[in-house]
């Protein structure tokens, strides 16, 4: 069985920069993998060897000018295409400068559609950067496919799908049937970082780069404004010199003051 | 303005009323919900489990609404978002701040915002705890639907808990990687006591390591800290972990890696070996507090 995955170009948060008016300088901040997306990639890896079938990945460069970010980009494709997938549909395209979960969702779902129409697509439980977690479910209903989100175990029998769902308090054990979307957690794997000879063969999978106009789809401006960084209002009173007894005294004596610890 | 509210669950429905009633215009607000009717809804849907199908053919009865809002828990989060993508209507999940019809959320694991126009018809998540409020339409009509949706839970299992809750506790301990060993967390626990405190931890050791149940467990997938002072031993500050300790009012970093990022994030950090640390700070806390 084909197993597509959707896999995001997130922001590193290592790296965040801002203007000097405290927005986000975007064109300055490198493109990572999104973390969970690499488990998301692992756990298709997992699936289309024990069902024998090709790893689909598709992404969407969602971050600006496209022409900066396009070298970062390549690299978290083909580092998906390392960790286990086969071969890699991707939209670049200058005219986008952001975009948010539904048209997102519309240039995937338009992707999965041309190229390959795997009955189980999979993604990471959220992005790292924007965090909407709304993707799976999006999509699920843009393709016309089930949904189950939060995956941390994931097992294909009888034309189905058996999935155990992290709901906060609970752990689910659901029955859904195909064609289905599933996000993933960070507990359903342990992706291991690629090997060399990995990543050299990554270089020698298709990767297949089109257009929102090839896909028959119109360019869409985000409602989303004013990313800002919030500057972090902490102290940051670092203790160093001295000794334990004494760095203990000076942090006592500072959580006194603040009111946060009484006699 | 006809507004659709989802919950999972009763303790929710304050959130949902605070949101709505700040909403100008307001006529109707239907509430969708999994758990027992409550709140000054025009007209309550008592489901068995909360779905994004059911939640469209409910729609289908009801007409469409403007907005729909639901509480951001995982459940709610993706019948909304599925609802959102049937209708083709735009989502904005876990939504902190209403101004006008402008909403801001969190992005960049909370080191950063956006903010986003809704324009009608449009669906969002809020984030629990940051509206309250009451709305002034009801006494509501309740309504059972039997309908069954698509996908079937076979197993319900809670997760392995100990019945502490750090999200409302003032004080929090924090432990991370920076502990060698599981039977060390003990200097953690014995500090928390002495504060009156309770025990969290990051990721690795709720996730991986499994020392700890994951209701202790501090991150943005995690529980979220909002008490007065939250003390990280041995925990370097990935982004996730921070952001959920950003409502805490003083934090304090006990780390022997003067480079750690969690120094960066908090207000008094210990260059030092928390094996030394500890044990000076609980002894000094018990003389000082009496206990």
């Amino acid at each position: 069985m084909d197993v597509g995955v959707a896999v995001k170009a997130a922001l590193d948060l290592n790296v965040l920069r801002s203007n000097p008016d405290g927005t986000v300088a975007v064109e300055n901040i490198p493109l990572v993998i999104s973390e969970y997306d690499r488990n998301a990639v692992y756990e298709a890896r997992r699936i289309a060897d024990s069902t024998g079938g090709r790893v689909i990945i598709y992404s969407f460069l969602t971050w600006w000018p496209a022409d900066r970010k396009e070298k970062d980009f390549e690299n978290v494709i083909r580092e998906a295409l390392a960790l286990g997938g086969d071969e890699a549909y991707v939209v670049v395209d200058p005219t986008v400068s952001g975009s948010e979960p539904r048209f997102t969702a519309k240039v995937l779902a338009s992707l999965i559609k041309k190229y390959g129409s795997p009955s189980l697509v999979l993604t990471g439980e959220a992005s790292t950067d924007m965090t909407s977690s709304s993707i799976a479910p999006y999509l699920a209903a843009t393709l016309g496919y089930t949904v189950v989100t939060f995956a941390r175990s994931l097992k294909v029998s009888n034309g189905g799908i058996v999935v155990e769902r992290d709901v906060e308090d609970y752990i689910e054990t659901v029955r859904a049937s195909l064609p289905a979307v599933v996000s993933v957690t960070g507990e359903i794997n342990s992706p291991r970082l690629p090997t060399l000879l990995q990543i050299r063969k990554a270089f020698r999978k298709p990767l297949v780069k089109t257009s929102l106009s090839e896909l028959g789809l119109s360019p869409m401006l985000p409602k989303y404004s004013d990313y800002r960084l919030v500057t972090v209002k902490r102290k940051r009173v670092v203790l160093e010199d001295g000794s334990p007894e004494e760095l203990v005294d000076k942090l006592v004596s500072y959580l006194v003051e603040e009111g946060v610890l009484k006699r | 303005m006809r507004v659709l509210a989802v919950s999972n669950s009763g303790k929710y429905y304050g959130d949902l009323e605070g949101f709505i009633s700040r909403l100008d215009g307001v006529e109707e607000a239907i509430l969708v919900t999994s758990d027992t009717p409550g709140g000054n809804f025009s007209k309550i849907y008592r489901v068995g489990d909360v779905y994004g199908d059911l939640l469209a053919r409910i729609l289908g009865e009801v007409g469409e609404p403007d907005l729909v809002v639901g509480i951001h828990t995982r459940k709610v989060l993706e019948a909304v978002a599925y609802l959102a993508g049937a209708r083709d209507m735009p989502i904005v999940t876990e939504v902190v701040g209403l101004e006008g019809m402008t909403v801001t959320r969190n992005i960049l694991s909370g080191r950063g915002t956006a903010k986003y126009s809704l324009s009608p018809p449009a669906a969002l998540t809020i984030a629990p705890g940051k509206f309250s409020g009451q709305l002034s339409l009801g006494p509501p009509e309740v309504m059972e639907l039997g309908e069954k949706p698509s996908t079937v839970v076979v197993d319900r299992s809670e997760k392995s808990r100990t019945g502490v809750d750090i999200e409302s506790a003032e004080i929090v301990v924090g432990v991370g990687r920076g502990f060698k060993e599981k039977d060390d967390l003990k200097l953690a626990f014995e500090l928390a006591e002495a504060l009156g405190g309770e025990v969290g931890c990051s990721r690795p050791i709720a996730a991986d390591y499994k020392w700890l149940d994951e209701d202790r467990w501090i991150g943005i997938s995690g529980k979220k800290l909002r008490g007065k002072l939250y003390i990280a031993v041995g925990i370097s500050g990935a982004p996730q972990h921070i952001m959920a300790a950003n409502d805490v009012k003083v934090i304090v970093a006990i780390n022997k890696d003067k480079n750690a990022p969690i120094f960066e994030y908090a207000d008094y950090g210990i260059v030092g070996d928390l094996y030394q640390i500890l044990p000076i700070l609980t002894r000094k806390v018990r003389e000082l507090r009496g206990v």
